[in-house]
């Protein structure tokens, strides 16, 4: 159980997929610009790499080495479809406002990365911890990112207004160079926290050698 | 090796398949769903063209071929007991972010009822502007960029930032708007002409 935990803990923060492997990126950047987008990708992405990490996690002995590309695509590109099959006949209004990056996830390097280096080479149970973790943490940043973009390029949070009507829109932070700026500050943040985190653990580290 | 092809093969092939299977399963439960969804959509934009309307009759065959880069889909119209109420003419076109889909509701009086924009993959917060319904480009008078087509004669002035009000830094889907608007509107006001129900 610790094991799992662990893994799922790699995703979400130590090896977040934006913020630590910086992959995945285009989608991220294009469909911040409002809160709804940002859990819809964010959720529609996770769903993809849990399954395509179960189904080629269960099935890694039978599957060749040298067609094992081919094999990770199909199956990607099958849950691709079925999750934007769904949220056209379920959640049209999302589906309409995400456009063509649901269909994609295909292409996503996340789950590239994820089902290569991971999925092919472990069990079917610590696939799950990594996919909820991975998956979980780009979704955190979206709607980290989306939520900053929106309020300040739009005034409002998920559609509603929040800003005061006298709020003139900051129409940069919606266009790509907003979603630039807004992505570089959180990587920033990140290293910074990673270095005063890191030094923090040093120095207890060394506390402990001492009292040893 | 042809063996050893034969079995890299046949399990690329399981893979296909078994994917195939899958997708169609999902398809069929949801493909149902998804065209009453569309369906729903076009039919709230032409009933809110035409309130009035107790039907709507497809005379796409009919029409003719849009001007420009603009591309006729669908044309309906709008009767009510009998008489002809107005066309409404789903047609798309090129725009700043990839093809628009405009639905354009016009009466026999060759004045446009109304625009809806059914589809569009513009920039948020600039050419999405276009479907805002909270984006006025006349602010005192609360007309959005759509709105302001209602009324207008097939025959009066179409050219951005002279008869029709651009959206700010959005030039290109103002015009890219207009554009299929004003195609959609002279191949309705030629199918009134050919059905002689212009009046005056």
């Amino acid at each position: 159980m610790k094991r799992l935990w662990n893994v799922f803990k790699q995703g979400i923060i130590y090896e977040n997929p934006l913020l630590m492997l910086l992959i995945g990126l285009c989608s991220a950047l294009a469909v911040t610009t409002n809160v709804s987008n940002g859990i819809g990708m964010g959720l529609a992405m996770t769903f993809v790499l849990l399954f395509s990490e179960i189904i080629i996690s269960a099935f890694r002995k039978v599957i060749p080495n040298s067609i094992r590309m081919p094999i990770f695509i199909i199956v990607i590109a099958a849950f691709t479809t079925i999750i934007d099959y769904v949220m056209q006949a379920y959640f049209p209004e999302l589906s309409k406002s995400m456009g063509v990056f649901i269909p994609l996830i295909v292409v996503n390097c996340i789950i590239m990365g994820r089902v290569e280096a991971f999925s092919y080479k472990k069990g079917v149970l610590d696939c799950v911890a990594d996919s909820l973790g991975m998956g979980l943490g780009y979704t955190w940043v979206l709607v980290a990112i989306a939520a900053i973009r929106e309020l300040l390029g739009n005034g409002t949070f998920a559609g509603i207004q929040v800003m005061p009507a006298s709020y003139q829109p900051i129409l940069f932070f919606t266009l790509s160079p907003g979603g630039f700026l807004v992505f570089a500050l959180f990587i920033s943040f990140n290293i910074w926290l990673k270095g005063r985190v890191g030094k923090a653990r040093a120095g207890r580290d060394i506390v402990k050698e001492d009292a040893a | 090796m042809m063996k050893q092809y034969l079995r890299l093969g046949l399990i690329l092939a399981a893979f296909a398949v078994a994917a195939c299977v899958g997708l169609a399963f999902v398809y069929a439960a949801t493909s149902d769903q998804i065209a009453a969804n569309q369906d729903k959509q076009l039919n709230e934009s032409l009933k809110g063209l035409f309130p009035d309307a107790e039907g709507f009759k497809d005379v796409t065959a009919d029409m003719t071929a849009l001007a420009g880069e603009s591309k006729l889909e669908t044309a309906y119209v709008a009767t009510r007991s009998g008489a002809v109420l107005g066309l409404a003419i789903k047609a798309h076109g090129p725009s700043y972010g990839g093809p628009a889909t405009v639905l354009v509701g016009m009466g026999t009086d060759r004045r446009i009822v109304g625009v809806r924009i059914l589809a569009i993959s513009d920039t948020p917060g600039l050419g999405l502007n276009a479907a805002n319904p909270t984006y006025y480009v006349k602010k005192a008078e609360k007309i959005t960029f759509t709105g302001q087509f209602a009324g207008k004669l097939v025959t009066d002035g179409f050219v951005v930032k002279q008869d029709v009000d651009a959206i700010t830094a959005s030039t290109i889907t103002s015009r890219s708007i207009t554009a299929i608007v004003k195609a959609s509107a002279d191949s309705g006001e030629s199918w009134i002409e050919r059905n002689a129900l212009g009046g005056n």
